[in-house]
Formats: structure tokens, sequence, C-alpha cells
């Protein structure tokens, strides 16, 4: 961890003399380096080995990088020895030579490291070479040999028995004044043994002592395996008792190196007493089995098996042992019989519970087709069980080299093994060889290897669907050879090829097939049910665009299917409408009808028929009279009375019919009271039919509309009872209904009806149906329509005072100035400055004067000093002004803050401007113009494109330039102008699509103007018209040269398209407004970027990171954003290793490197735990505590821990807090996990398990704040008053704000407050509360 | 038509419940064997076991759907499942 940040902080030292980018470069560097070290580090210290292919790969991503560090090469060429004991000593140098002269090419700088680490690998790979020459290299390349050099080179010198050259270079060491150690005496005592002098070698002990060296574990070593190379048991033993004597001990590894030593020299009839020396503990497992790999890379498989046995008393149950024995030596191309002789002796030695599986298995890792058959062979001889996935991994391996041949014969062979192949066989690894599934069977027969089978057919059908070629699929299904198939069984892939096929015919006649040869329709519920179930899976599988561009196909489809007389039950019909009405295409559930089993028996009316109130009346009397249920027909022909609003008809033929009335009948009649005023006949049939206490709800509108009358007539306590049945009957409130209750509110108002305005408004309000600030103003409204000022007054302080809302101000102000009532007016005045300050209180007695044309006091008011410009208010007033068309009124807004402080001049006369256009007065402008002159205003470009404007519609000549981007069309009072005002009027009221319409109409006549087009396109954008605003982006880029969309229009395009699933534009879009200069919006970006991760498409995430790299903080995207989209994609894409390497070194390096930080994985946390991708949970998991233990990171894991909290799995949560405590430390991702947990209602879960998991960390004030937040949010009156109880009985003290919006919780639902609320506004507890949550975390 | 994708979206969640992952499979095992095996728990409605195309094994992971979240729970009374003699 230290070295680390060491690492991390010197380069960026350096980077802020340097150039910036330097920095990143080295960082990025840094942690890479740090991550291949540990992998490889890891390896060494659990194994004492690294497998040829981990080397490899850091390697290569190494060599990607493409530069690479001295740290790096040095960490390379020391793997390349004995590190590596399942490759052969020549093998090892190579590779060793191979990276030395690869690291060079790409720039790496050699040492006396690098050159001393590749003369180490010489050594442990035993490699002939000049140690001279080498030495004259190093020179050569500069380098400086030091003392570990000599002793390497003079341990080459031995290896080779060259006493001679180990002199000259100890010559050496000792001109450099170098201390001989006993390294060197080791290699001393093999190169005198290697050259033939035992004598001098044995001798070498005693020098040592003589020089004051004592000889250590390595010259005992050296010596041994001198003994061992010359076979002398007999000096080997005395050796090892000596040894025991003097020291008392003798490590195993030497015994096992000396074992290596007999083996190789050819005596391993002694190797036994040396095993028996040696105590197989489990601690000596990793270098048994190093022996044991190495053995068996020198080809002594029998002594190296003899080894393994060794361990046998060392099993556990259920954990096989020699596994990687047997995979050694099938990597090391064992023939087969000695491989079986090892597989029964493991087998009786009880050591293996499955060794033939174990090595099939290796066969088949390791690409070895022949094995892997001969041990499919061996299996079924020894009874063992052969599937048909066993072949996969050597048809891929023939399928990756093409090699046909190869694939005929595994399917003979497993044809032959008795093993019959299945549909998956087929379909995912032979036909993918062959074009169609007819060229493969051909093929097949051709090579003797075509065995017929259920499995053959289904995959022929399934290969054909999914590659959309229903023409075969029809024929393979007709076919008489074609065998009894469940429909299931190809049933995902038909749908593909019905999604990628537009040919509705063979649709139709594939399901028809499907529907009468009863081959396809083997379970028990029949074709109706199968073909049912089919049509629902073929519609849901298809997206919304999907299913809106094939609507003509799908209503020709189902037309034709009801020809066929197909018919489907009916739960899957009303699926199946469930999905068209949500595909936005309801036009096509009357043609999904046709199939629906039910419809068959009821008869179908021409629609046309359907409002012809007098035909209708014919038809009816005529089923009457033949005695024919008539409930259809009378409710249409009710509907058609509705139609025409003839009521009095409508009641009549109501009495008439009345047993044969239907719910739907008196629901639209009573509607039709309603709206003729008949509250009388309304209520009738509305406690007739849908009384209180019936479970049957009319529909939103129709109680308003009852309501609505109720309160007209004043039936008060009639519209609250119907209110109250709302409410419990749960009737869906939508923001339609809100404005309707408004409206009834502000009639009744209109009318001084004070009792129903308070009662309705209670009523509405408390039952939580609806609350908005707007429904509050009634309230005051009424009493001014009553001119009762003191009323209104205590109105709005009572409306304030419940609801926090100040309403109606102005308007009361404006009145008490008209009426001239000081006393309230100072009153009125008081309240708004102790409550907002002073400024606010100026502001609104301001606009009163103006607005009631007291200028001369409203001057005194706006020249009150230390006053300061609001443009937030003053852009209030204008607006009205503009809205309301007073021109005086604003003018004088404008004159009288000429001399306000910081009051923005442009912005003001912009308004003024605004309004003369409005009113196409000209020469208001104009004055307007010299306004800004006299008063020395330098105008924004917009200003003076507006005056141009203006003064360009009305025929005037433009007094000054119009700055350049004024819209090249200049053509005046055309009649575009006024299509085109009228569409971006209409674009501002939301009306897009009409606004589309007129565009439609005026396109190819006339051209818009820039902005125009801008307006219209956002507009449809804002009402996910996506294809309509394609279409006028695409008309105005043909018109207008080099249009594009400004950021806010491009970047809700974006949206629409991420929606749409249309990401290949989406991300044109984005790189097109980047291009030319455009921030798109953080939505915006947020939604492509998720969308792209959970497609796990990698490659646009990457451009898209690319893209952004510079501007993620201007948008407010944080890094950790991007960073979690591409783990999430890696995930997606089933590769949890790359995700967690993608990850694990940005966290790293985030955690020290606060700029563009990836700190927190809590999105990418959410995700996976969400759509219960568990292994991807558990990996992700793992690197938190690993950065948590290893480097002290703790946010990944205080993530983890808090998803599992949000998924409520309280034990993995517990768990991982008992493993790393020390999350608990990330105190400000506790509290903004809480603060988000109580800003949704549902989440007091949430909150408790955190309470219950980890209460001594938290901040219980904090904790219970937000917890009470969350069962208010909730409505749940019961657990907030059990918290209240718990924080009184545990001492807890909560904050005035939970106090403040407790008592206010418990007022609005009628319960008595059990403790006094805290006196201030909430306004002041939330500031206080604020700095309090800052201090916390 | 946002809320309404919303709700296929809780529809298959929920569905989900009623799904159990099964991890460490041994290579030997397939999806028929899976499905023998978990069957006698419950009707087994699908096994979802992938492969690696890239290899031809499989990931060693797998999802099983039961019909009803009581065969999940039977599933879960046994304390360990093994499967062609590797613990699941």
């Amino acid at each position: 961890m230290y070295q680390i940040r060491f690492l991390t902080v010197a380069p960026q030292e350096k980077g802020s003399v340097k150039e910036e980018p330097i920095s990143e470069i080295q960082t990025r560097r840094m942690w890479q380096f740090d991550w291949a070290l540990n992998k490889l580090d890891n390896s060494v210290r659990k194994t004492g080995r690294i497998p040829k292919a981990l080397l490899l790969k850091i390697f290569h991503e190494i060599c990607k990088t493409g530069c690479p560090g001295s740290n790096q090469t040095l960490l390379l060429l020391r793997s390349c020895g004995a590190l590596l004991p399942e490759v052969l000593s020549p093998e090892r140098t190579e590779l060793a030579h191979m990276i030395w002269d690869k690291m060079k090419e790409l720039g790496a700088v050699y040492d006396t490291s690098h050159y001393n680490a590749l003369l180490k690998v010489y050594l442990q790979n035993e490699h002939k070479f000049s140690p001279m020459e080498f030495l004259a290299r190093m020179e050569e390349a500069n380098v400086q040999p030091n003392r570990v050099t000599y002793q390497r080179l003079i341990a080459a010198y031995c290896n080779e028995g060259d006493i001679e050259g180990a002199s000259k270079i100890l010559g050496f060491m000792k001109n450099k004044d170098l201390p001989i150690t006993e390294a060197v005496f080791s290699s001393l005592v093999k190169g005198h043994a290697r050259s033939g002098d035992m004598k001098s070698a044995e001798n070498i002990l005693s020098v040592m002592r003589m020089a004051g060296v004592e000889p250590g574990p390595d010259t005992y070593l050296s010596l041994l395996n001198v003994y061992a190379e010359k076979g002398d048991a007999g000096s080997i033993k005395k050796t090892l008792e000596e040894v025991e004597k003097t020291e008392g001990y003798l490590m195993d590894r030497i015994l096992m190196q000396v074992i290596f030593s007999l083996a190789k020299a050819g005596y391993p009839q002694y190797i036994e007493d040396i095993k028996e020396r040696i105590r197989f503990e489990r601690e000596l497992i990793p270098d048994a089995m190093n022996l044991c790999l190495t053995l068996v890379t020198h080809g002594f498989e029998d002594i190296s098996f003899h080894i393994l046995k060794s361990f046998n008393h060392l099993s556990r149950d259920n954990t096989d042992q020699g596994s990687f024995f047997l995979q050694h030596c099938v990597n090391r191309d064992m023939p087969m019989n000695k491989l079986k002789q090892f597989c029964n002796e493991l087998k009786e030695a009880k050591m293996h519970s499955a060794p033939l599986p174990f090595i099939l298995r290796c066969a088949l890792e390791a690409n070895k087709p022949a094995l892997a058959i001969d041990v499919m062979k061996m299996m079924k001889e020894e009874g063992l069980p052969l599937r048909p996935h066993y072949s996969w991994p050597l048809l891929v391996g023939f399928q990756k080299e093409k090699n046909l041949k190869g694939i005929f014969e595994v399917l003979k062979v497993m044809h032959e093994l008795g093993v019959e192949l299945d549909t998956e066989t087929y379909t995912d690894y032979v036909f993918k060889n062959f074009a169609t599934s007819e060229t493969a069977r051909t093929q097949l027969k051709k090579n003797d290897c075509l065995f017929e089978s259920v499995g053959l057919s289904v995959a022929e059908i399934r290969y054909e669907a999914a590659n959309g070629r229903l023409n075969n699929v029809l024929s393979l299904l007709s076919s008489a050879s074609t065998p009894p198939i469940d429909i299931r069984q190809f049933r995902n892939s038909l749908i593909l090829g019905f999604k990628s096929s537009n040919d509705v015919h063979l649709w139709s006649k594939i399901t028809e097939l499907l529907y009468k040869d009863e081959r396809y329709c083997l379970t028990p519920p029949g074709p109706t049910e199968a073909v049912g179930y089919f049509l629902y899976h073929l519609i849901d599988s298809m997206s919304d665009s999907e299913v809106q561009a094939k609507e003509e196909r799908l209503r020709q489809y189902f037309h034709q299917l009801k020809k066929m007389n197909i018919v489907i039950p009916t739960t899957h019909y009303s699926g199946i409408c469930r999905l068209l009405d949500s595909s936005q295409v309801p036009e096509l559930i009357k043609d999904a009808r046709l199939l629906s089993l039910k419809s068959l028996s009821t008869d179908n009316i021409p629609e046309s028929a359907k409002s012809d109130v007098s035909a209708l009346e014919k038809k009816l009397e005529k089923r009457k009279a033949e005695n024919q249920p008539i409930t259809d027909v009378l409710k249409q022909l009710i509907h058609a009375l509705c139609e025409e609003e003839n009521m009095q008809k409508a009641l009549e033929v109501k009495a008439k019919y009345e047993p044969d009335m239907v719910v739907g009948g008196y629901a639209a009649l009573i509607n039709l009271c309603c709206r003729h005023d008949n509250v009388e006949e309304a209520m009738n049939l509305k406690e007739k039919v849908f009384p209180k206490n019936s479970p049957v709800a009319l529909d939103t509108g129709k109680y308003v509309a009852l309501v609505e009358v109720l309160g007209k007539h004043g039936r008060l306590e009639d519209a609250i009872n119907i209110l109250t049945e709302m409410r419990e009957k749960d009737v869906p409130i939508s923001g339609k209904t809100v404005a309707s209750f408004f409206r009834i509110l502000n009639a009744a108002a209109m009318r001084g009806e004070v009792e129903t305005v308070n009662r309705l408004h209670e009523t509405i309000v408390n039952l939580g149906l609806a609350e908005t600030a707007v429904l509050h103003s009634p309230l005051i409204t009424v009493h001014l329509e009553k001119d009762d000022m003191p009323a209104a007054l205590e109105a709005l302080v009572n409306c304030y005072k419940k609801y926090g809302k100040i309403l109606q101000l102005h308007n009361i102000y404006c009145r008490l100035i008209e009426k001239g009532d000081a006393d309230l007016l100072q009153k009125v005045s008081d309240f708004i400055s102790r409550e907002y300050g002073d400024m606010m209180a100026l502001y609104d007695l301001f606009f009163a004067f103006l607005q009631t044309g007291k200028y001369r006091e409203a001057r005194k008011v706006i020249e009150t000093p230390g006053l300061r410009a609001h443009s937030g208010r003053l852009q209030w007033f204008a607006k009205k002004c503009i809205s309301s068309n007073q021109m005086e009124t604003l003018e004088h807004l404008v004159e009288l803050t000429q001399n306000l402080f910081e009051c923005d001049r442009d912005e003001m006369y912009y308004c003024l401007l605004q309004l003369c256009e409005k009113n196409g007065d000209w020469g208001k402008a104009e004055a307007v113009w010299t306004k800004i002159q006299e008063e020395n205003v330098v105008p924004r470009e917009k200003t003076l494109t507006l005056l141009a404007d203006i003064l360009e519609k009305n025929g005037q000549v433009v007094p000054f330039e119009v700055p350049k981007v004024r819209y090249e069309d200049t053509r005046s009072l055309s009649a575009s102008n006024v299509e085109e005002r009228k569409i971006r009027l209409l674009c501002k009221k939301n009306n897009a699509k009409e606004a589309y319409n007129i565009f439609l109409k005026m396109q190819g006549k006339n051209e818009f103007h820039y902005r125009s087009y801008g307006t219209l396109i956002k507009a449809l954008l804002t009402q996910n018209c996506l294809e309509e605003a394609m279409e006028v982006k695409h008309a105005a880029e043909t018109h207008i040269k080099g249009f594009t969309l400004n950021s806010a229009a491009s970047s809700l395009l974006i949206i629409s398209q991420v929606r749409r699933d249309y990401l290949k534009d989406a991300m044109a879009v984005l790189k097109g407004m980047l291009d030319s200069g455009l921030l798109p919006t953080r939505p915006a970006v947020i939604a492509l970027t998720q969308t792209l991760a959970e497609k796990g498409d990698l490659k646009n995430l990457q451009a898209l990171k690319n893209m952004l790299e510079d501007i993620t903080k201007s948008i407010g995207v944080s890094a950790s954003l991007i960073a979690n989209a591409i783990a999430l994609a890696h995930t997606k894409n089933n590769d949890l290793d790359a995700a967690v390497e993608y990850l694990e070194p940005l966290l790293i390096s985030g955690a020290q490197n606060p700029d563009q930080a990836v700190r927190n994985i809590s999105y990418l946390l959410r995700k996976v735990s969400e759509e219960g991708l568990e292994p991807a949970l558990e990996k992700f998991g793992v690197m938190a505590e690993r950065l948590a233990s290893q480097f002290g990171i703790y946010r990944p894991v205080t993530d983890l821990f808090l998803q599992y909290v949000s998924a409520d799995r309280v034990d993995d949560a517990r768990s991982l807090i008992q493993r790393c405590g020390a999350l608990v430390e990330e105190k400000s991702t506790l509290v903004s996990f809480m603060a988000r947990s109580a800003s949704r209602p549902g989440q007091a879960k949430k909150i408790e398990t955190l309470l219950e998991l980890i209460p001594e960390h938290l901040d219980m004030e904090i904790a219970y704040c937000y917890l009470v937040r969350c069962y208010e949010l909730d409505g749940d009156v019961a657990s907030v008053k059990a918290v209240y109880e718990k924080t009184k009985a545990e001492n807890i003290q909560l904050h005035e704000l939970s106090l403040k919006s407790l008592a206010a919780f418990l007022k609005k639902v009628g319960e008595p407050v059990p403790f006094t609320e805290p006196p201030e506004t909430f306004r002041f507890y939330v500031e206080k509360w604020r700095k309090r949550r800052l201090e916390a975390s | 038509m946002a809320a309404a994708s919303a709700v296929r979206a809780v529809g298959r969640r929920s569905r989900r419940l009623f799904d159990i992952f099964v991890a460490d499979i041994p290579w030997t095992v397939s999806s028929k064997e899976l499905k023998e095996y978990f069957s006698q728990f419950g009707s087994v409605q699908r096994c979802q076991l992938p492969f690696d195309k890239d290899t031809g094994f499989h990931r060693r992971y797998c999802w099983i759907k039961f019909s009803t979240p009581q065969d999940v729970q039977n599933v879960f009374q046994k304390d360990s499942h093994i499967l062609e003699g590797a613990k699941v």
C-alpha cells in the first residue's frame, strides 16, 4: 500500500514540472504494473510456480500498453526459469530471449538487475552460454556488472565444470574487492565435481570454513547434488546423517531437489531411500507438486507418480488428488495406456473419484482430439456415461480450423460410441459450418455420418428458422419424414425467423401447420394453447418499434389465421392485447380479437352502425322481438345517444330496457347527466348502480364530473362523499384530475362559497388525493371574490403555516392598495418580511404599486437604499405583463428599475421588445431602440435580432447591422411567417402534434426559420414523437445548410433514440454535438451510457468514454458512471474477469487521484443484484473486499454492504461487516445512502436494516430523522409513532426538523402531537439540518 | 408507454422469483442431468446452463426455473446438493 502511494506521488510531482499528460501515463503504468505484480506474486506465493499461459498473458498485456517499465520487464524475465516447472528448459530460455528482445524493441532500458535476472534464468535452465561473451555484452551496453553478476557467471562456469573460467571471474571479484560468499563456494563444489575432481569438491567445505564462511543449505545441496549425479548413494547417506547431526535439520525441499538429481542422473533405485526421509505434510504440497511436475516434464512420470502417492494420507473427503498430475501428463502427450494405468491406480487408492472424465476434460481443453476420443472409448468400456456435450469442445476446435473432416469423424465416433447427439450439438456446433441445413444434410450423408434422430430434425428446423428461411421451415415441417416434435422445441428460433421475415403468407402457412398437424402439438392442452402461446411470445419478443413497423403485416397475419379457422385461448388473447396496447398499436387489438375463442360466439356488428342511432334502435327492437340477447346493442345505443348529447332519449331508452342495462351504459349515462346539469338523475343512477360499498368503481373523469355538478348545486355532503369514495376505491389520480379539482375549487371560489371551497379543499387534501400549491389558492381567492380582506389575509397566513406556501399574495396586495387599507397592508408586509426577508416584501409591494398604477409609490419602494436586483422576481413580473399585455406597466417597470443595483438592463429591454413583437407595435419597438441608446446599454445579439425581426415584419428599415447568426430566410410578411408563428405558439403550448400537422401542410411550400425547426423538434421529442422529429430535422437539414440542433434538443433526441434502442444513431448524434462544440445534458449521457452497458456494448462504451473524457466535469457526470458501465458491459458479456481486471486498477488509482476518480461501484452492484447475476455480484464482492483489505480502499465494500442492505440481504450484509468492519468509516456514503432512501416512499426498511446492523456507527439523530421521513412519505402513521416512541425510550434526541415535520405529519392525519412543535419555520430548520449533516459526514 | 414497459419488466422480475442459481456444476453434467436431478424437488420449467461457444464447455453455473415458490423452498431445505460427486 505504501509502495503504491509512493509510486503515484512521485510522477505527479514530476508532472507538474513537465506537461500534464505524462503523469497520467505514468500513473497508469504504475497500477498496471501493480496488477501484474500482484497476479504473478500470488501465483508464486501460493503454488511456487507460474502457469505459462498466465506469463504469456501478462507479457502480451504489457506489450499492448506499449511502454514497458523497468520493473515489468524484470518481473517477466525472472519468471522464465524454475518458476515454470511445466515447461522444458530450452523452451524456457527461448521464452526469456523472446521477452528480452521484444521489450527492448518496445523501448525498455536494461540495467544490471535485468542482466542478472537473465543470468539466473540461464542457470536455472542449465542453458549453455559463454560467460565472457555475456560480460562483453554488458560492457557494450555500458552496464556495470556487480557481485551478483560475478557469482552467477562463476556458477555458469561451474555448471560446465570449467574451474579455470570460474577462477578468472573470481579474479575479477578479488580485484574489485568483492566479498566471496557461500554462493560462490557452492558453485565451486559443483564445478570441481563436474570437472571430475570429487576430492577438491569435498574439500571446498573446509576451505570455506577457513575463509570464515560456514557451509549452509546451499552448499550441502550442491554437494548432495554432485553425489547424486555420480550415483553415490553411500556418500549421500553419510552427508545427510552428518548434516542432521551437526545442523540438526535438513530441509525437505533440499531432499526433493536431490530426488530430481538422482532421477536425472539415472539412479531411480536410490530415490526411495531419500523419499522416506521426507515428511509429507500439508505445507509441503506446493513443493511436492512442483517436483512432480518437473519430473513429468523431464519424462520421469513413474517416479513422479510414486511421489504423488505419498500424499495419499493427506486426502480429504470429496476432494480429488492428483488432478494436476493427470493434467500435466495429458499436456505432455503421455500415451493412453500410461494414462489408463495412472487413472486406475488413483482410483484404486481412492485418491481421485473420476480420473477418466477428468483426463477427458484435459484432453478437450488442450484440444487433443485423438486422445479425447480414446478416453471416451475407454470410458465406454468402463461403463461410464458418455454425453453429447462431451463432443462440443472437439467440434468447436474443428470448426475454428474449418476442418470438416474432423467434424465428420467426431460425429461418426460419437455414433459408434452409442451417443445420440442432441439438437444443441447440431444447431450450435455442426450446422454452423454449413450455409444451410440442407447442405449440411447432404454433406453428412456423403460422409456416412448422417444419423437420423429427433435431435437432428429439431436442429434442422431451428437452424432454418433462426436464419430466416421460413420457406425451408415450411417444407421441413410438412415433410412426411419429419418425426413428431413438440413446438416448444423450436419456438424461440421460429420467433426469430418470423421477425426477420416479412412474408405474411409463410407466417400463416407455418402457423396453420403447427395448428393442424398433430405431430407438433404433443402436449395435452392441444393446438389452441400451443399456438396461442406461440403468438403471445412472438409479440412479446418484438420491441415496440418492431410491432409498430410490422403493424400492417401483423394485421394481415391475424386475418389469414382467422380464415384458417385458427383460434387461441382467451388468456393468451388478452395477453396479446396488453402487449399491443403497450406497444401503442391499439388498432391491432381489434384484429387480434378475431382469434379469440370467445369472439367466435358473439356476433360482430359492423363498425359503421355504431353511431347510427336509428339503426341501432331498430336492431334493438328486432332482437327483443326475436328474444335474442340485447345487452350489447343496448350499450351501443346508449353510447350513441350520449354522443349525440340526447339525454332525454337516453334516459327513456334506459327506463325501457332497464333489465338489460350493463355497467358501461350506466357510466356513460351518469356522465351525460352531469354534463347536462341533471344532478338528481346522475346521483340516482350512481347510487343505484355504483353504490358506495360496491367494489365497482367509475372512472376518474366521471367521479370528477359528479363532484363538479354536486358542488355547483350546493350538495356539499354528497360531493365530499364522492371524494371519499374515490379515495377508498383507489381511483387513479392524474395531473388532469388535479387540474379538474382546481377548476372545481376555483369555480366555487368565484361563486364566493367559502364553505364549499374550504370543505372540498380540506377533503381533497386530507384524503391525499392531490397536493399541489395551486390547489390551495382558491382558499384565498374566495375571500378576494367576496372582498373580505381580513379573511383573505388570514387564509394566506394559514396556507403558509399549513402547507408552507404563499399564494395569491400579489392579488391581495393589489386589492389592499386599491382599497387603501394601510393597516392590513402593513400587516401583510410584516408577515412577508418575517418569513422571507425585507427584500421580498419590498418587491411584492413594488409590483403591487406598479400593477395598480401607483407609479410614484412604486418608485419610492424601488429606490429603497440597499435594494438589489432580483432577476427572478423581475422576470416573473415582466412575463406577467407580457402575457396579460400590460404595456404601460411593463414600460414603467423598465423605467423604474433603471437605477436598480445590478439590474440586467438588456434583459429588461428584451422583455419590452417581446411585448412589442406580440402586438406588432414597431413604433414602440423603435422607441425602445432609442431608449437603449439613450441609456447607453449594449444590447445582446438576441435583443438586436428580435428588434430587427419586429421592424422587418412591419416593413420598416432596420437601422443597424443585423448580427450574422440571423436566419438566412429574410422574406418578410410571407404566408409562412403566420404559419410559423402558429407552430411556435403550439409548441409552446405543448401541442406538438398539431404543430407538426401544420408543418406537414406547409412543407414544400415554404421554408421556416432556423429557430422554428429547433423549437418544433424539441417539442416533438418532449412528447416522444421521434419519427416526426427526425422528419423535421431532415427537412431542416435539406433547407438550411449546416443546420444543427441546439444542445437541449440534441440531448432530447439522444434520450428518445436510447428509449427506442437506436443506440447507433444516438452515438452519432452525440458525436455530432461534441464535434460542433455543444455539451450534451447529463440525463442524455446517463441514459446512453446505461443502455449501452445493459447491452454489453463495449465498443461503443469505449468510444463514448473517449468522447466524454474532457467534459465529464462540465456536464456533471461522475467518472464512476462510465467505469461502472464498462464493468457492467463486461459482466453482460459474461466476462467477469475482464470486468474486475478493468475496474480494480481504476478503483485503486481513483483512491489516490482525486480528479476524475472512480470511487463507487454502487450502480454496478445494484444492476447485477437486481438482475440476479449472482456470480458477478460475488466476484465484485471479492474484489471489493480485496481492495479493502489490501489497499485500505473502503468505498467499494461499503457500496456492496449498502447493496446488500437495499436488497434486504441482511445476513450477507452482516457477515460482510464482520469481515470488513472498517467500512463503517465511510460516513458520508452512509449518510447519503440514508438521504437517498428517505427521498422516495417505501424505503424505510433500508434504514431499519442499517440501524439493526451498525447502530453504533450511525449518527442516531440523522438516522432517525431520515427514518421518520421515510415513514412519513409512506404515510405510515403507526410506524411514525412507533419510531417516535422508540427515540423517546432510547433517549435519542430527534432533530428539530424531524420534530417539525413530524408535527406537521401528525396534524395532517389528525393525530395529536405529543410534544411541543418547534416554533421556527421549516426553512429555518432545513438550514440547520443541512449544516448538521455536513458536520456528520 | 414507459409505465407499460415497466410493468412488463416487473412481471419478468417477479417471474424470476422461482429461479434458483446453481454454481460449481461439474463439467460432465449437462442441462439434461440438471433437470433430472432437480425434478425431485418440483417441476422444473426451464434450465439455463450457458455454454461458452468458443470452447464448448459450460460456464459451471446455471439457473433453474421452477413452477412454484414451494419447489424452490424444497431445494433449499436440503443442506447440500451433490451432483456426480461434486458439491453444487
